[in-house]
């Protein structure tokens, strides 16, 4: 069988001194390494053209420490779902009710804390625990019945969104949320917004689970050759279980981030936000059919759109066309095709190079 | 050669950073900005307008965007995309009042003068509201109306959204009150509700009118009501003899006003909504807007009434056969 992914196994194998040109070679030919390139120059565009005096001689725009942090606060809903995402796609899965139970989450969390009036340890473990069984559906529809991915999430995500508005009747939007709660979404903490250090942590959880474990590896497997992954003795049920009950999970916990962001809970909360987070996973090198991809990727295709969408609006030239959003959104899908193209061109290059120089080295080798 | 393009990468460097001086806040204008609920709506394309008017009198920079679609989490991003852009003053017109609220507090807290249009958002999050209609003034020109075109005599009825709703029982009750001091001889025969459906508007009016041959006129107090009573007149050949007044917007009722049915449609001017929100802003941002103030005059609009922290945009507005062609949304 082939590796999977040579990318997210290989690691671990130290570079010998004699292959440390091919580890740099292959560093440098890498998806997130274009990203990462794309990223600062991202960067350092808006920060060269987006950053200005105003009349007061402040400086504003987006070289200054508040807009970074924004652009924090304003990813880490789609980032969390990105994240959630990464180990689905990964198995040649696909969640499209994430954005859907975001809206639901939110809304049962504001019922739970406002109309129920229950503390909120209690409300929060509630929220999470439906998470939990939402992601259980989706995992139970699939896993049970060998039902599409794609079919299945299609169905809860019309299912989610449907619950949410009927909770509330489309009307009721719940406010008024105490201060210690709205602490998670509006302030800071040690430097950083209070949410930022939540995205961090799943982070680093997703990350070890998908690069450090076995479940991780298996994900990958079963995304590249699900009958292979069966002849190995995967348990693939349970490992399918775990990505869309942990999805569910995040899904949860960035809905209530989302209500402590905004200070309120409705039912149209995250409509849309499921293909902007497959947008930033695919952008992170995440193959679609599943058995290659990395996490480190999808923070880097998070990172890349989220600062692209708000440095966009800093943009003298934008700003006065009023048209920050619309430009955002076709700047991500010029970014995507880009980067995509650009990786498949150089590894394609790559390979060609390879072929050269085995020949050369062939035919070197046959001279007497 | 690594000299030289150290060199080259410095020259690049110096060309790319010459426009980092000439930002947005190019010479000493002042910079507001106005938010929509969505910026595609022709009801807020028109105060843009009027904002753009007030901009141009004033010389100051207007900056409008708003979510593509009534969003209030994108709202939110808006607000504290220009609150780390450093604009004066920012206008709101809140598809979220209490959502809104917490980013209009951090700009407040920035320094940036705050105020809303349109819809309010929560006090403490902004200083003034410029209230484009009080329950009073509606109830008033539509009463005053409906009198002027029966001649001070006769029946007529309202058609209502529903009979619970606040803001209905609120213009509902003005214009009872309206009645019973100002026209004596004009008689309310009944109060229908439509839940706000065209279709139910217009078989209601359908059986009020059969209900009460001597009607008169016919007093639409919700937007889909105005077309339905109108469409009701028209199929049962009534046109002229019973006449249809109501508050809505243009757009819905351009056809009717244009062929007689409808006589005048009651709403304010759009376009001085945006004219008076700039203004505010702007005199909010110099200081010379207080709390406290009774009056506040607006550029060419002239004087405008402050109740509390109302700045009230006064009278409503009739739009009829003469007027609304120049009128969108």
């Amino acid at each position: 069988m082939k590796t999977p992914d040579a990318a997210g196994i290989a690691p671990k194998q130290m570079p010998t001194p004699h292959r440390a040109s091919a580890f740099w070679k292959s560093v440098l030919f890498r998806h997130e390494t274009l990203l990462l390139a794309v990223l600062i120059v991202e960067w350092w565009f808006f920060y060269t053209y987006g950053t200005t005096t105003n009349r007061r001689g402040v400086v504003v725009g987006f070289g200054t420490w508040d807009r970074q942090f924004d652009i924090l606060r304003h990813s880490c809903e789609i980032g969390l779902l990105a994240l959630a995402l990464t180990p689905i796609i990964l198995t040649g899965g696909i969640d499209l009710s994430v954005g859907s139970l975001l809206g639901l989450c939110a809304v049962v969390f504001g019922h739970l804390s406002q109309a129920a009036g229950l503390s909120l340890p209690v409300a929060t473990l509630l929220t999470l625990g439906l998470g939990a069984l939402a992601g259980g559906l989706n995992a139970g529809l699939i896993t049970g019945f060998r039902l599409p991915p794609l079919i299945v999430t299609l169905g809860t995500y019309s299912l989610f969104r449907g619950l949410a508005e009927a909770l509330t009747r489309g009307a009721v939007t719940y406010t008024d949320f105490s201060p210690s709660f709205l602490f998670f979404g509006q302030e800071r903490w040690l430097g950083l917004p209070v949410q930022a250090w939540m995205f961090l942590g799943v982070a680093v959880m997703i990350w070890f689970l998908v690069h450090s474990t076995t479940a991780g590896r298996s994900f990958r497997v079963i995304g590249f050759s699900p009958e292979g992954a069966r002849f190995a003795g995967i348990a693939s049920n349970r490992q399918l279980g775990l990505v869309y009950v942990l999805a569910g999970i995040i899904a949860a916990l960035a809905a209530m981030i989302y209500t402590a962001r905004l200070g309120q809970a409705k039912a149209d909360a995250g409509t849309g936000y499921e293909l902007f987070a497959i947008t930033a996973v695919v952008l992170g090198g995440t193959s679609i059919f599943g058995g290659k991809g990395s996490v480190t990727g999808t923070l880097l295709g998070v990172a890349a759109i989220a600062v692209l969408k708000n440095g966009l609006a800093t943009l003298p030239s934008v700003i006065r066309m009023n048209a920050a959003e619309e430009m955002a959104g076709l700047l991500t899908g010029c970014l995507l095709i880009f980067v995509l193209t650009a990786t498949t061109l150089s590894g394609s290059v790559l390979a060609r190079v390879r072929r050269w120089t085995l020949r050369a080295r062939q035919t070197g080798a046959s001279l007497p | 050669m690594t000299l030289r393009i150290t060199r080259f990468t410095l020259l690049i460097l110096c060309f790319a950073l010459q426009p980092f001086s000439i930002g947005l806040a190019a010479g000493e204008k002042l910079m507001v900005a106005l938010l929509p609920k969505s910026k595609g709506n022709a009801y807020f394309l028109s105060c843009k307008a009027g904002a753009e008017k007030a901009a141009r009198e004033l010389g100051i920079n207007l900056l409008f965007d708003g979510p593509v679609d009534s969003n209030a989490a994108k709202q939110n991003e808006i607000v504290e995309n220009w609150i780390t852009l450093g604009v004066d003053a920012i206008a709101v017109a809140a598809e979220n009042k209490e959502g809104i609220s917490t980013a209009l507090r951090k700009a407040r807290k920035q320094g940036i003068q705050v105020i809303t249009y349109d819809a309010d958002a929560l006090a403490d999050a902004r200083s003034f509201f410029v209230n484009q209609a009080t329950p009073q003034g509606i109830a008033h020109a539509l009463m005053d109306e409906a009198a002027r075109l029966c001649q001070g005599t006769g029946e007529f009825a309202i058609i209502s959204a529903s009979l619970t709703a606040a803001n209905q029982r609120e213009w509902q009750k003005h214009i009872e009150l309206r009645l019973a001091e100002k026209y004596p001889s004009m008689k309310l025969v009944a109060v229908r509700p439509c839940d706000d459906l065209k279709d139910k508007a217009q078989s209601e009016a359908t059986a009020l009118m059969s209900a009460h041959p001597n009607l008169k006129l016919l007093m639409a107090i919700c937007s889909p009501g105005v077309p339905g009573a109108a469409e009701a007149v028209k199929q049962a050949g009534k046109v002229g003899r019973i006449k249809v007044i109501g508050l809505g917007l243009p757009n819905e009722n351009r056809r009717y006003v244009k062929e007689g049915v409808t006589e005048s449609v009651i709403l304010w001017n759009t376009e001085d909504l945006g004219y008076l929100t700039v203004q505010a802003a702007v005199a909010l941002a110099e200081g010379k807007l207080k709390v406290g103030m009774k009056r506040f005059v607006a550029g060419k609009l002239g004087e405008f009434s402050i109740e509390g922290d109302n700045i009230l945009l006064g009278k409503p507005f009739l739009f009829n056969k003469d007027n609304i062609d120049r009128f969108d949304f």
